[in-house]
């Protein structure tokens, strides 16, 4: 796509506006076929526009060259994390900077909507985790969904054989839960106070899958903010979603905000999305624009991604990558 | 309620045409433009979209000029709320009979779908509905993958109160869908439902898989259940759904959330397959029909183009 829609940029002159918005257009379209949400396009292409925008330039060549800088620059910057991505950096600070005989343990929540693979990949996170050295404590606060307390039995237990094979013994994990149709706020708070009687690391908390504009669950969630006030929030989405990407951010943050500001409880009150988790990698080939949406609404990190079914399949995201894979044909 | 939004917008684009005194090419690309944006936003594919586009053009240009008597102002403008109309419904609407379960008989249904898309949840729903309409009905998990895949079904099963098999010993699925659907058969169930795990066409093995339980338990449809909140993906994922399992029907779940559901349209265009159900929420009883044209007219909030379809 790239060849032509420059080659309708000719000579050696300023670019002007007219000449431009068929280019704009089509490199819209080209973004919106990566699976980038139409709103976020519209607005990376208006960036890329006002780069362009009065720029001299020579030849067909320099057309092109200056047109793919300005849009993998814009990109780029998207996507590049303005706070620290690295969790065990900041677990061990956490830690360290404790003065207490018991320290309270780091907590990160998992959040988003139904079936994006929030279990799955706190399950993933888990395995890397115990193989940093850490102790885990995974705390079981869907509720509501069926077999979703199960699903972590099978992780946690999967996930102590695998670290009893290890060399070195192995670390702890451990599933802290309650059953069914409980307050999730309350076992998230009762398993925070067993992890750190118990001197686990991190606790790992899961929490059952909601529709953004479903406002009771919205409440209940950030209810659960309010009172424990994790370390972290981390928004779940998978590869796969296309313009929902931005409601979906847009009003889990507000909401999680809002309702945690208002509920009068905790320390929690007003906190927000941290960063994001994106799932489902490997079932959208070069499609990845997703991570660009969320990256734009929240202008938070993407902290790791998910691209498989087994626990090795988490990785850190790498700029370099989804920007070539936007910029491809 | 669903997809209110779009409808809102596609229906403003053809209003304006209505309100100016005549239409020029001008004032039809303008409104198809403002549709065409709506469309994109909803997630239905970028082609599909282009294509659309351009046949809803012609045909608009083909009865304009055809007739250019200029005292039949309002019925060239019917033209083209017709011609969206039609367009959008068949674009819902591949023309073809899903399968019908029948009394008296077993009718073997199976559920595929990408990871998490919600196939776990529709099988009990459609369980439950069936079983309403008096089908002795039951459900196979032969999904050996997912952590507490068992257990799920098990627990959603016995709240619906709806018969259900599968194993915690047993790690091939085709043995668990061949077992199952085997007993169910001899104690004369009539809808026997095969739940099976998510998988994705870049897993050639997971694919392969889902062909060897077909082949075991030989359904009478197979159901893509697919999540209205896919974007550009659907197209690619249906296709390769379609060419392995054959499915002859498309279920879309979560459509109580925000999500228009253009992706899942997509793949109806993709596959020639038609919508069966919608699901809206996370309960036994969040199953609604689906029939192209109402579905569009709802859509559009729109009575009076019903009413023109009808003429
Ligand atoms: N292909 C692929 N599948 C994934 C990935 N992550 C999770 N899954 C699958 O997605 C499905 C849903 O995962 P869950 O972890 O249960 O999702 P969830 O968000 O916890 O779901 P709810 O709690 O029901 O809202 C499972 O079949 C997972 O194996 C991934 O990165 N790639
Ligand atoms: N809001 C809403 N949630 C739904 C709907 N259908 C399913 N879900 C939820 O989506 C999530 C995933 O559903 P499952 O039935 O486990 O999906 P699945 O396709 O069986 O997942 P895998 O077996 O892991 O591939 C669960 O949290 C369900 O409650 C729906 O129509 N609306
Ligand atoms: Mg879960
Ligand atoms: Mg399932």
């Amino acid at each position: 796509w790239f060849g032509n829609i420059v080659s309708r940029l000719t000579g050696s002159r300023m670019l002007t506006d007219q000449e431009l918005q068929p280019v704009l257009g089509a490199m819209k379209e080209h973004l919106m076929r990566k699976n980038v949400a139409a709103e976020i396009a519209d607005k990376v292409v208006e960036s890329v526009g006002r780069e362009l925008r009065g720029k001299k330039v020579t030849g067909f060549k320099g057309i092109k060259t200056e047109v793919r800088a300005a849009l993998s620059a814009s990109i780029t910057r998207i996507l590049t994390p303005k706070t620290s991505t690295d969790l065990l950096l900041s677990i061990r600070a956490k830690r360290s900077s404790s003065l207490l005989s018991s320290p309270v343990p780091y907590s990160l929540t998992f959040v988003g909507v139904n079936g994006v693979g929030k279990s799955t990949n706190l399950s993933k996170v888990a395995f890397w985790l115990l193989q940093n050295g850490l102790e885990v404590l995974v705390a079981a606060c869907d509720t509501f969904r069926s077999g979703a307390v199960e699903q972590l039995r099978v992780h946690v237990r999967n996930l102590t054989l695998l670290g009893g094979a290890q060399a070195g013994g192995g670390r702890r994990v451990e599933l802290f839960e309650k059953g069914y149709g409980k307050d999730a706020a309350g076992i998230a708070r009762e398993a925070i106070a067993y992890a750190k009687e118990n001197a686990f690391d991190v606790v790992l908390i899961d929490t059952a899958g909601r529709m953004q504009d479903n406002e009771p669950l919205m409440r209940a969630l950030s209810k659960l903010v309010a009172v424990n006030n994790p370390d972290k929030i981390i928004f779940v989405g998978e590869a796969l979603v296309g313009n929902e990407a931005v409601d979906q951010l847009t009003k889990f943050d507000r909401s999680l905000k809002d309702f945690s500001a208002s509920s009068g409880l905790g320390a929690g009150r007003g906190r927000g999305i941290d960063g994001m988790l994106v799932t489902k990698w490997d079932t959208v080939d070069d499609k990845v624009g997703a991570a660009l949406s969320m990256t734009y609404v929240t202008g938070q990190p993407i902290l790791f991604v998910g691209c498989g079914q087994t626990y090795t399949d988490l990785r850190q995201l790498r700029v370099g990558h989804i920007v070539d894979a936007l910029l491809r044909d | 309620m669903v997809l209110a939004d779009l409808g809102r917008r596609i229906n403003s684009a053809i209003s304006s045409l209505n309100r100016s005194p005549t239409i020029d090419d001008k004032q039809l690309d303008a409104a198809l433009k403002e549709i065409c944006t709506a469309l994109l936003e909803s997630d239905v594919n970028v082609k599909l979209v282009a294509s659309l586009r351009s046949r809803v053009r012609t045909k608009v240009k083909a009865a304009l000029e055809g007739g250019a008597d200029k005292a039949k102002e309002a019925q060239r403008r019917n033209v083209v709320q017709k011609t969206v109309f039609d367009e959008l419904v068949s674009l819902v609407n591949p023309g073809v009979e899903p399968y019908k379960p029948k009394k008296g008989q077993s009718n073997i249904i199976m559920a595929v779908g990408l990871q998490g898309n919600g196939k776990t949840t529709t099988c009990t729903k459609l369980a439950v509905y069936y079983q309403k309409r008096g089908f002795k009905s039951c459900i196979v998990c032969a999904d050996t993958f997912r952590a507490g895949a068992f257990d799920q079904t098990r627990q959603s099963a016995t709240k619906a109160k709806v018969a259900y098999f599968g194993s915690y010993t047993e790690t091939d699925p085709v043995v668990i869908a061949a077992q199952g659907v085997e007993k169910f058969r001899k104690e004369r169930f009539e809808i026997i439902i095969v739940d099976t795990s998510g998988r994705h066409k870049q897993e050639k093995d997971l694919f392969a898989e889902m062909e060897q339980i077909s082949a075991a338990v030989k359904p009478d449809m197979t159901i893509l259940v697919l999540d209205a909140s896919i974007g550009q993906a659907a197209e690619a994922q249906s296709r390769a759904f379609k060419e392995a399992a054959d499915f002859g029907a498309i279920i879309v779940t979560k459509m109580d959330g925000h999500a228009k559901g253009g992706g899942a349209i997509s793949a109806v265009a993709a596959t020639q397959t038609p919508i069966i159900f919608l699901g809206t929420g996370e309960h036994l009883s969040d199953l609604e029909r689906f029939a192209p044209e109402p579905f569009i007219s709802k859509m559009l909030g729109m009575g009076d183009i019903q009413g023109l379809v009808e003429q």
